[in-house]
């Protein structure tokens, strides 16, 4: 998605200028599909690997452990709508809805049924995937814009479903659990091991976009993405594997649910609205959805910039607000097409021009 | 009977703010095929506007002028600072759209506060007509809507720039050849969409109290206002408006007004997926991405 037609365009014909515009070219240009070489990739997912499961040692307190929970927890449902609309196209700003589907279903089978954590994962995340099935055929009938209001649209009478839902879904107060049921030997109360608990659950879906982004389904998904029609006339079931990207990204919102659910250990409609659902839509736009980082670069970026800038809430949405108008209009493939662009720029155009015959492009 | 009438011309009251956003956007959305998210926050800040130059002493009157014109030029520097840039890429614009009413709504509350506002009734007449007691306000409201329905029906329907616009929407590149200047008259159809939004947020706020969270909810009865109506129709907006500001306005007095925004939302998905172009016709919309 190069956008350097305006960007660029105003830099001067002076040589200077020309290089500048050279240089701005490539950094907005769109690399997603051009692999990175296998060393370069594994070492990127050793790196991050080992940061990751050494955080909780870093000494850096209670509340950035805190705040570390919460980004992995949205980096997972983030993977999910990474796949829906990386992949496949296909855009949501309603997401938060069905983490809120797969929050209330643990919630409420804990509550009526009093399943705990481990029982009640496995009816959630099914649960979100229906839901995320059950509503993609009609709407995906209607294209583009039209399916992105009726998400909204969804999400906002879900809020409203469930503030009425009187004591079944606890009105607008919502409704408490106990804590994750202890594995032997492992108690979930101590903050570091619900950590390691959310961890582990977004290398799952890391794994799990890693292989679906480079097999055939992936491919097929991408066919899709970039022109509908061509993929149908050479067979591809397009309504099938819409349905199923849409599934697959339920179960992963489901997932994120139910752990935010446990590490909040209270929820309430609100913290699945509008304004949750706008703000994973954010972070998939700021940090890429084309890319393997990009769904946890727009998590880390968007819950740890008002902790770094040290704004109030107000500032801090105001300033969401426009990182999302700069990143379209400067960077439409997001930070994770920027950070890509700057390795290509340093390790040299020919070096990966050479291997571009690939298809599973993704840094 | 009295009840029902009182009901009757207060729902078109609140039917008129609700015409006045939809045509907004069914004008934005249809014919410069911009979807702006934000529309509802320019209501707002237009009701703002209005509360603090009428807080500062000025009458109400000149204030939803003012209130427009300063919504009008919001709108213009939005067109030309972002949507310009995404004409092509519909999709990045909406987003791009929802990014400026977050920006929009925290602004209001950086510069204001969070809690509800409101003016006193500008009028402050009660006329009273076969025995039914109308609050004079309410009726101006009805009439100044109403005028501007006309207008803009006939801008679209009649004159040489309306013609001029539904023929860049049809065809855009042959449109361009016949000497129409696309572009501009995409700014144009979005100042004046915009200026209809800083109309109503005045119209509004003599009406009942906002606050800095009005615009989003008050966009989603837009949205449906505008896709019930088919986009690009002003008649068909004037429906929209009609039929759903009736609904709400009498369930809130009759029905589970806990439920009010549930219809438009049920109602707009309905339409969205069944009839994509609007229950009377208009243009689809932008080209679907």
């Amino acid at each position: 998605m190069p956008m350097t037609d305006n960007s660029a365009g105003k830099t001067g014909a002076a040589p200077e200028g020309a290089r500048a515009r050279d240089r701005l070219a490539l950094l907005t240009a769109d690399n997603a599909s051009v692999p990175l070489p296998a060393g370069v990739q594994a070492i990127t997912a050793i790196l991050l690997a080992v940061l990751l499961i050494a955080l909780p040692w870093l000494g850096l307190g209670y509340r950035f452990l805190s705040i570390a929970i919460t980004t992995l927890y949205t980096a997972i449902a983030l993977y999910g709508l990474g796949l829906q609309f990386g992949q496949a196209g296909i855009m949501s700003v309603g997401h938060s809805a069905l983490m809120g589907v797969g929050a209330y279903a643990s919630a409420i089978l804990s509550v009526q049924l009093g399943l705990g954590f481990w029982t009640s994962l496995p009816f959630a995340m099914a649960l979100s995937a229906i839901v995320g099935g059950v509503i993609g055929p009609p709407t995906l009938r209607v294209g583009g814009q039209h399916y992105i209001i009726i998400t909204f649209c969804f999400c906002a009478l879900f809020v409203i479903v469930l503030t009425n839902g009187g004591t079944f879904t606890g009105s607008a107060t919502g409704l408490d659990v106990g804590s994750v049921t202890p594995l032997p030997g492992i108690n979930f109360d101590k903050l570091s091991n619900n950590y390691y608990l959310v961890l582990a659950a977004l290398f799952l879906a890391l794994a799990a976009t890693y292989l679906i982004g480079n097999s055939r389904y992936g491919r097929k998904l991408r066919a899709i993405r970039e022109n509908e029609q061509l993929a149908r006339s050479v067979g591809i079931n397009v309504d099938l594997h819409k349905l199923g990207v849409l599934m697959v990204s339920g179960l992963f919102a489901g997932l994120a649910g139910v752990l935010q659910l446990y590490y909040l250990r209270h929820i309430s409609p609100t913290l699945f609205g509008a304004f949750p659902s706008l703000y994973l839509a954010l972070m998939i736009m700021l940090g890429g959805a084309r890319y393997l980082y990009g769904p946890l670069i727009g998590a880390v970026v968007v819950n740890f910039l008002p902790e770094v800038l040290n704004l109030d809430p107000v500032d801090s949405r105001i300033a969401y607000g426009v990182c999302l108008l700069l990143v379209i209009l400067l960077l439409p493939g997001g930070v994770g097409a920027g950070i890509k662009n700057i390795y290509c720029a340093i390790a040299g155009e020919s070096e990966t021009q050479k291997q571009s015959g690939g298809s599973n492009g993704r840094a | 009977m009295d009840i029902f009438v009182q009901q009757l011309v207060n729902s078109l009251s609140v039917a008129s703010v609700t015409i006045l956003i939809g045509i907004g956007i069914t004008l934005i959305f249809g014919l410069a095929g911009i979807v702006n998210f934000a529309h509802g926050e320019f209501l707002m800040v237009g009701g703002m506007a209005t509360w603090f130059m009428v807080g500062a002493g000025m009458n109400f009157f000149v204030a939803l002028v003012f209130a427009g014109l300063l919504v009008g030029a919001l709108g213009f520097a939005a067109e030309r600072c972002l949507f310009r840039f995404t004409l092509n890429r519909p999709m990045n614009g909406f987003i791009m759209s929802i990014g400026l009413s977050v920006i929009l709504q925290h602004a209001v509350i950086r510069v204001f506060n969070e809690f509800q506002k409101s003016i006193t009734d500008p009028v402050g007449l009660v006329w009273t007509i076969g025995g039914v007691d109308i609050i004079a306000m309410r009726a101006i409201v009805v009439a100044i809507t109403a005028v501007i329905v006309a207008i803009t029906y006939f801008g679209i329907s009649r004159s040489r720039y309306g013609m001029a616009l539904r023929a860049s929407v049809s065809d855009r590149d042959t449109a361009e050849l016949m000497g129409i200047p696309v572009r501009r008259y995409v700014t144009g159809v979005f100042i004046y969409g915009s200026l209809l939004a800083g109309i109503g947020g005045a119209l509004m706020i003599s009406l009942f109290p906002i606050t800095p969270f009005t615009g989003s909810v008050i966009i989603i009865r837009g949205f449906a206002v505008s896709l019930i109506g088919g986009l690009g129709n002003v008649g068909g907006a004037v429906v929209g408006g009609l039929v759903l500001g009736l609904v709400d306005g009498l369930s809130a007095g009759y029905g589970y007004p806990e439920w009010t925004d549930a219809y438009s939302l049920v109602v707009m998905i309905l339409i969205l997926v069944l009839r994509p172009q609007g229950l009377l016709g208009g243009t689809l919309g932008p080209k679907a991405s």
